[in-house]
């Protein structure tokens, strides 16, 4: 073979390579063998148990990821800290994080990044500033709930209705969220519905059951109910069935398949949102083997997360995707 | 072997021997164990309930109990977090704040122990319950973390690559040890605990003691309510939770007759490394092989328990 032969082979090989890497993603065997470790906010419940078969799941079809699962018995956030700090000593590649605090565990994210340890959260966000994760999978963005809250209650009752709310306590972030969504979409798409009664039991079962009593009450008229946290939802469903009012009025909310199975059996409740801890942890691991591959950078707009196809990335997060509903048909599937 | 001294002696170089057996089978299931630098990192985790045990071993010496260590640190924590982001003070006025009034909580233990001749297990009880309900009611449930990055300084720094936190440890154990072993106070901790009505009779001031110790106990759980929210940036109600029968652990597993007159400091500081090191190394192997979760450590830890009682029962004959 002649110099320029040779030139021209190691040309053509260099312009396949790059070519490869170029138009396709580094394929999901190929990279070297990588130890994610992912932490719960408690582990043993069934929510949280939901989430590391996911993960499991994920690690068993990339093949190159070993994963490992710890988590504290009790919510104590000192107990967070000291696995995670073990976790750094042993320089693991990936730290996957649901924090009980964002601030308080921030300390050891940033001590972990600066060991050139890669860090994503799931399910509960780390303070984005003081503990530089990189990534947050985001199980379902408040405007993605609201909305699909207020869908749900046309689709039920028809977009005219009046309507009440049931939520927790005044103060509380997320459903404080979840409600400047769900306004916005009344406004918007069903200006015709009227919202009667907005009530703030706080996280109690029984407050959450009077008041909806008080409610239906006071506002004979009411054809629907939103139930907006998981002690709200059940609560709100007890009144509806207590008072007789199965198939008059609708109850539509937020909380586990878990706990919501009972009336969705009875047909007080037709459908629970909420979003699946499995496919949540499943996509965590995922994104965890795209960032440690470089395949997944803050700017990209999308990434390929196996059975879960092309997921969406806005900015730091990740999104699973629209939020799940349960109902008769594949409630028994799920036991968190 | 009758003479208690002798018998210290004898259940420390047990428990030396068996912190060492501990750290040579940690060391063979993770080879991470060993190393200077996770060493020097793990005494960040078990300083804060070091610093109790320490006053707890002077406590269940003289036959009392204190279950209100943890709650206090919630309590200490709190306070420490409220000063400094809503009344505005200056976070060192506020850390001798929170140091105050931990002390004023363990010494309001003492005065209903020693003078209404309350059993400490009741009072301390009782109290484990109100601080945290203070410590609740105060923070309504928020957590604060507006802290001065210079504040980080006792919790995530290190002096010469030893953590700020274990060196005010170190001191503290020497404190106490010269304290429980070399002065008065220390003889009448154990002639309390041993007898507290020939003590009483032979002229010690039992209630001036007791006080004392736990105003101790007091101060204690507020230095680590200071270091715990100096080592996480972060002032929360449910901080410190199960601290009480961490440092209870470290105690009894360190010789220290539960029923009081018998044991020592060194014993304790055995008993806490021994915990911290089949935690740290389980926790280190489990991340290899998966096989060493939590839940294990803890069984561990129970078992050694029993093994210690028992060995102190049979050294005691």
């Amino acid at each position: 073979m002649s110099l320029t032969g040779r030139w021209w082979t190691l040309a053509s090989v260099l312009l396949l390579c790059g070519v490869s890497g170029a138009g396709s993603p580094v394929p999901q065997n190929s990279g070297k063998r990588i130890r994610v470790a992912m932490i719960p906010k408690l582990k043993g419940i069934s929510y949280f148990n939901a989430c590391e078969r996911g993960a499991r799941e994920a690690a068993e079809e990339l093949g190159n990821v070993q994963l490992i699962y710890d988590g504290p018995l009790k919510g104590r956030v000192d107990d967070q800290i000291r696995i995670i700090d073990n976790w750094i000593t042993q320089k693991v590649d990936v730290i996957a994080f649901a924090a009980n605090d964002p601030d308080a565990i921030a300390p050891t994210l940033k001590k972990a990044r600066q060991k050139g340890i890669h860090v994503i959260g799931y399910d509960a966000d780390a303070n984005p500033k003081s503990s530089g994760r990189e990534f947050f999978v985001n199980q379902a963005t408040f405007q993605a709930i609201g909305y699909e809250l207020v869908d749900e209650m046309a689709r039920q009752v028809g977009p005219r209705a009046s309507v009440a709310l049931i939520s927790s306590d005044l103060n509380a972030p997320n459903q404080k969220e979840w409600t400047k969504w769900m306004k916005k979409r009344m406004k918007e798409k069903y200006p015709q519905m009227k919202l009667v009664a907005e009530k703030y039991p706080g996280e109690d079962r029984q407050r959450a059951m009077r008041m909806t009593q008080e409610v239906l009450n006071a506002f004979p008229d009411v054809k629907g109910v939103w139930g907006i946290s998981s002690v709200a939802f059940p609560g709100a469903a007890d009144a509806v069935k207590q008072m007789g009012l199965k198939g008059k009025v609708a109850v539509v909310g937020l909380s586990t398949p878990k706990d919501m199975r009972p009336f969705v059996k009875d047909g007080v409740v037709k459908t629970v949102i909420l979003w699946n801890p499995v496919d949540l942890g499943y996509l965590t691991i995922y994104a965890a083997r795209a960032v440690y591959d470089g395949t997944l950078k803050r700017g990209m707009k999308s990434f390929k997360a196996g059975r879960l196809g092309t997921v969406k990335v806005d900015g730091d997060q990740i999104l699973l995707g629209p939020p799940m509903k349960f109902d008769r048909s594949n409630i028994d599937k799920f036991d968190f | 072997m009758s003479h208690p001294v002798a018998r210290n002696l004898l259940r420390d170089s047990v428990l030396l021997v068996l912190l060492i057996l501990t750290g040579f089978v940690m060391s063979r299931l993770s080879p991470d164990f060993l190393t200077s630098a996770n060493l020097l990192e793990t005494t960040r985790h078990f300083v804060e309930v070091g610093l109790i045990s320490l006053a707890m071993t002077f406590i269940i010496l003289s036959a009392g109990i204190d279950l209100s260590v943890g709650s206090n640190v919630a309590l200490c924590a709190v306070m420490l977090g409220q000063a400094c982001a809503f009344w505005r003070w200056n976070v060192w006025g506020a850390a001798a704040l929170a140091l105050g009034i931990g002390t004023c909580a363990g010494a309001f233990n003492g005065v209903l122990i020693a003078k209404l001749r309350l059993p400490p297990l009741v009072v301390t009880f009782i109290t484990w319950q109100t601080f945290r309900g203070i410590a609740e009611g105060v923070s309504k449930g928020n957590a604060v973390s507006s802290f001065p990055a210079s504040f980080a300084v006792l919790g995530q720094h290190s002096v010469g690559g030893v953590p700020t936190q274990f060196l005010i440890f170190i001191v503290a154990c020497v404190v106490s040890y010269i304290a429980l072993s070399r002065t008065q106070w220390g003889r009448f901790v154990y002639a309390i605990g041993n007898n507290e009505a020939a003590a009483r009779l032979s002229g010690v001031p039992v209630d001036r003691v007791k006080i004392l110790l736990y105003a101790l106990s007091g101060f204690m759980s507020a230095c680590a309510a200071v270091i715990l929210v100096s080592r996480v940036s972060t002032a929360r109600s449910d901080m410190g939770d199960g601290y009480e029968l961490d440092a209870i652990t470290a105690v009894v597993l360190g010789g220290t007759n539960i029923a009081g007159g018998e044991g020592g400091i060194i014993g304790t500081i055995l008993g806490l490394l021994i915990v911290s090191a089949v935690r740290n190394g389980l926790s280190l192997a489990n991340t290899q092989t998966g096989n060493y979760p939590n839940e294990l450590q803890a069984v561990i830890i129970g078992v050694l328990l029993i093994a210690a009682v028992w060995l102190g029962r049979r050294v005691q004959k």
